[in-house]
C-alpha cells in the first residue's frame, strides 16, 4: 500500500483530517460519546435508585455480556459506515459463523479448529461483500442484502431448521467463562470485547490504513490522486466487519450452547443503531469505537432496566426506539450548535 | 475480470433467492413402488416455515401415512413438502399459487395469516382442488376442515398443570415470543383466565422474547432477578429451553433448589430432558406428528372415500409429567408416535 498520506488542497476537495485520540475535555464535550455517556450514567443512576437489582456485579456483568456480541459486531459495521458503506449481513452472519463452528464441532474436530472455521465464514462473507463493493462497485446496501439473505438460507439448508446442540464444554466455555477478578467475575466475551475494543480503535486511530479509512468516504478522489488503493481498503473493511461480526457470533453461540439457524434474527439493525447512536455518522468519515460501545451499551442496559423494572412487555420495542431517537436527536443538536 | 465477478454476482444473487423460497420437494416421492399405471393422489402439504422444526416431525408424519396407505390401498399417495423460509404470509399465498399452478390434487396448510389465506384457497376450490388447514386455521375461507389444537384451552391445561405442581398460592411470570402472535396470545388468554381463578396467585411479570433464544435467556435470567422469590413460570413457547444447562443459573438454580416450577409448551427432546432431570414441571404440546399423519389420512378419506367432515377437528394436545416422559422420549427415539401417553396425573406426579 502505498505510504502517503499528504493529501494535496489542490485536489479540490477538504483534506482528510483522521479525528485525534485526545482527551481534553474541550473536545469530549462537543462529542456524541459524551452524549451518550451522560444518558447513560442518568439511565444507570435511575435505576440504581428505583431498583436494588440493577447496580450489582452480577447484573452489570450479565448486561455487559449481553451486549458484547453486538458491540463487537457493530465495531466492524462502524467501520464500514466510517468508509460511506452498510452491512447488513451482520446478523445472519452471526448465525452463520457460530453455525458452522458447531457443525465443526459436531463432526469431531477441536475447538480451536471449529473456531477458526467459523471466523474464516465470517471472514469469506465478509471478503464477498468487500470485492463486491470495492472492485465490482455496486451498492452496499444491495449487495450485503443479498450475503444476508444467502448467509441466512445456509443456516437453514444446513440444519433442516433444527438448532445444533450438544457443544462440548471446551467451547462452551468461550462465552461461559466468568475470570474471577478478586470479588468480580469478569465474563470472557466482555475481555475479548474489550480487547477487541482496543485494537480496532489503534487500528482507526493510530495508523495509515486507519487514516484512510476515515478519508475514503468524502475524500476519496484526494486518495486516489495519492495512489491509494482504495478498492482494496474496502474489500479489507468488509472483511474486518465479517471477521469481527464472526467474533460476536462465535461467543454468542458458545454462551448459550446452541446454535440455532433463527439466532440474531433483526440483530443487524441493533448492531447498526449502535454504531450510529453512539456517533458514527451514516454519513461516512466519522465515528469512534468508544462511542460504538456506549452505543451497544445504552441499548442494552435500558432493555434491561425496563425488565427489572417491570416495564410491561408490549411496550418496551417503542420505549427502546424512543430511546433510539432520543440519542439521535441529542447528537444532531450538538451538530447543529458546533456548526453555529 | 468484473464481467466473471457480475455473473459471479447474479449467481450469488439467485442462490439467495432460492435461499428464501427454498422449495424442498422432495418428500414421499422416493416410495420404492412407483407404479406408474395406478393413480395417483398428490397433497402438498405447507408449513407456516420450513425454519422451524417441529414441522419437519409433521411432514416425516405425512410421509409415513403417504407411504402406508400407497402399500395398503389402491391409490399412490404422493406429499408435496413446499414452503416459505420464514412465517411470511405474503411469501406463503405465492406458494400457495404455485402449487395450484402446478396441479395437484389436495392442499393441506397452516396458514401464517388467517385473512391473506382467503383468496389463494378460494382460488384452489375454484380450480377443483380441495383445501384444509391444520395447525393454523383461516375460518372464512372455503377449506373443508380445520385440524388443530385450542390454544385457548392449551393455555388453560398449562395454567392446571402450574398449579397442580405449585400449588394455588405464589408468584408467576410469563414468558411469550412475539407479542400480539394469534396463537400465543390465545394461550395466554386462557392461561390468566384459569390464573384468575385463584386470587393467592399473582402474575407479576410479562415478558417477551422475539423468538429469540438469546433474548429468552436475558429475560428469564433478568426476571428473577427482579423477583427472586419467583414461585412459577409459564413459557409459551420453548425459545430459552434450546440454550444449553448453564445458561440460566438463577433460572436453573431456583429450580432444583428451591421448588421454583415452571411449565412450558411444547415438547421436544431437549425439554423432556430437562423435564425428566426435574427443572421443569410440565409440558404442553401439539400433535406434530399428527400435523402430517392424520392430515393426509382426512384428506384421503376426503378425497378417495367421498367423506365429509366438521368444520373443526380436535387434534388434542399432548401433557407430559413425570409419568409419562419416559413414554414421550421413547416416541421421538423411535419416531413412533402412534401410541397414547399414559396419563400424566395418575399417579399424582406432584406429591
Amino acid at each position: 500500500m502505498d505510504e502517503k498520506i499528504v493529501v494535496p488542497s489542490r485536489a479540490g476537495e477538504k483534506p482528510a483530517l483522521p479525528r485525534p485520540l485526545t482527551w481534553s475535555w474541550s473536545i469530549l464535550l462537543g462529542r456524541q460519546e459524551f452524549v451518550v455517556l451522560v444518558l447513560l450514567l442518568v439511565i444507570g443512576v435511575f435505576l440504581s435508585l428505583r431498583t436494588d437489582t440493577f447496580f450489582t456485579s452480577r447484573n452489570l456483568f450479565n448486561v455487559a455480556r449481553a451486549f458484547s456480541w453486538i458491540a463487537i459486531a457493530a465495531f466492524g459495521e462502524s467501520m464500514v459506515i466510517i468508509i460511506g458503506g452498510i452491512d447488513l449481513s451482520v446478523g445472519a452472519v452471526m448465525a452463520l459463523a457460530g453455525l458452522i463452528s458447531a457443525l465443526c464441532l459436531q463432526a469431531g474436530l477441536p475447538v480451536l479448529v471449529a473456531v477458526a472455521a467459523g471466523l474464516l465464514t465470517g471472514g469469506l462473507v465478509g471478503g464477498v461483500n468487500g470485492v463486491m463493493v470495492g472492485r465490482v462497485k455496486l451498492p452496499p446496501f444491495i449487495v450485503t442484502l443479498g450475503t444476508m439473505s444467502i448467509a441466512r438460507g445456509v443456516t437453514f439448508g444446513l440444519t433442516g431448521g433444527w438448532p445444533v446442540r450438544n457443544l462440548p464444554q471446551g467451547f462452551r466455555l468461550l462465552g461461559q467463562y466468568d475470570l474471577p477478578l478478586g470479588s468480580w467475575f469478569l465474563p470472557l466475551p466482555v475481555l475479548v470485547m474489550l480487547g477487541l475494543a482496543a485494537l480496532v480503535s489503534l487500528l482507526l486511530g493510530q495508523t495509515v490504513l486507519g487514516r484512510y479509512i476515515y478519508a475514503l468516504s468524502n475524500s476519496e478522489r484526494a486518495l486516489l490522486v495519492c495512489g491509494v488503493n482504495t478498492a482494496q481498503i474496502r474489500v479489507l473493511v468488509y472483511t474486518l466487519c465479517g471477521l469481527l461480526t464472526a467474533v460476536g457470533g462465535l461467543l454468542m453461540t458458545a454462551r448459550l450452547g446452541v446454535a440455532a439457524p433463527t439466532a440474531a434474527v433483526g440483530y443487524e439493525l441493533d448492531i447498526i443503531a449502535a454504531a450510529v447512536i453512539g456517533g458514527t455518522s451514516l454519513f461516512g468519515g466519522e465515528g469512534s469505537i468508544l462511542g460504538v460501545l456506549l452505543g451497544a451499551a445504552i441499548m442494552q442496559v435500558l432493555r434491561n432496566g425496563l425488565v427489572l423494572l417491570g416495564f410491561p412487555a408490549y411496550w418496551q420495542a417503542a420505549a427502546i426506539g424512543a430511546m433510539i431517537l432520543v440519542a439521535i436527536l441529542l447528537d444532531y443538536w450538538r451538530r447543529m450548535s458546533a456548526a453555529l | 475480470m468484473i464481467h466473471q465477478l457480475l455473473w459471479g454476482l447474479i449467481l450469488l444473487l439467485a442462490g439467495g433467492l432460492v435461499g428464501c423460497q427454498v422449495y424442498a420437494e422432495s418428500a414421499g416421492k422416493l416410495n420404492p413402488d412407483t407404479d406408474l399405471s395406478r393413480e395417483t393422489l398428490t397433497i402438498a402439504w405447507i408449513p407456516k416455515a420450513l425454519d422451524n422444526p417441529v414441522f419437519e416431525l409433521g411432514r416425516q408424519g405425512a410421509v409415513q401415512k403417504a407411504t402406508e396407505l400407497t402399500t395398503s390401498g389402491p391409490v399412490q399417495v404422493e406429499v408435496l413438502y413446499v414452503g416459505s423460509v420464514a412465517a411470511d404470509a405474503a411469501e406463503q399465498v405465492r406458494v400457495m399459487e404455485d402449487v395450484i399452478a402446478r396441479g395437484v390434487d389436495a392442499i393441506a396448510i397452516s396458514c401464517n395469516d388467517p385473512t391473506a389465506c382467503i383468496d389463494p384457497i378460494q382460488k384452489a376450490v375454484a380450480a377443483g382442488i380441495p383445501v384444509m388447514t391444520w395447525d393454523s386455521d383461516s375460518p372464512e375461507s372455503q377449506r373443508f376442515t380445520y385440524l388443530g389444537v385450542d390454544n385457548y384451552q392449551a393455555g388453560r391445561a398449562a395454567a392446571d398443570l402450574l398449579v397442580r405442581a405449585m400449588g394455588p398460592r405464589g408468584k408467576v411470570a410469563i414468558l411469550t415470543g412475539v407479542p400480539g402472535a394469534f396463537n400465543l396470545e390465545e394461550r395466554i388468554r386462557g392461561f390468566k383466565d384459569s390464573i384468575a381463578a385463584y386470587p393467592g396467585i399473582q402474575i407479576v411479570a410479562t415478558v417477551a422474547s422475539n423468538d429469540d433464544i438469546n433474548l429468552g435467556v436475558q429475560l428469564v435470567e433478568e426476571t428473577m432477578q427482579a423477583h427472586p422469590d419467583l414461585d412459577g413460570w409459564f413459557f409459551v413457547g420453548m425459545w430459552p429451553l434450546f440454550a444449553e444447562r448453564g445458561s440460566m443459573p438463577l433460572w436453573e438454580e431456583a429450580a432444583l433448589h428451591r421448588g421454583m416450577k415452571t411449565v412450558a409448551f411444547d415438547t421436544l427432546p431437549v425439554e423432556l430432558e430437562l423435564l425428566r432431570d426435574g427443572y421443569l414441571s410440565g409440558l404442553v404440546g401439539q400433535k406434530y406428528w399428527g400435523w402430517g399423519y392424520d392430515t393426509i389420512q382426512i384428506i384421503y378419506d376426503h378425497v378417495i372415500e367421498g367423506k365429509s367432515f366438521p368444520p373443526f377437528i380436535n387434534s388434542g394436545m399432548d401433557i407430559v409429567t413425570h409419568n409419562n416422559v419416559e413414554a414421550m422420549l421413547r416416541a421421538w427415539k423411535t419416531n413412533d408416535f402412534s401410541q397414547p401417553l399414559p396419563d400424566p396425573f395418575f399417579p399424582d406426579p406432584f406429591r
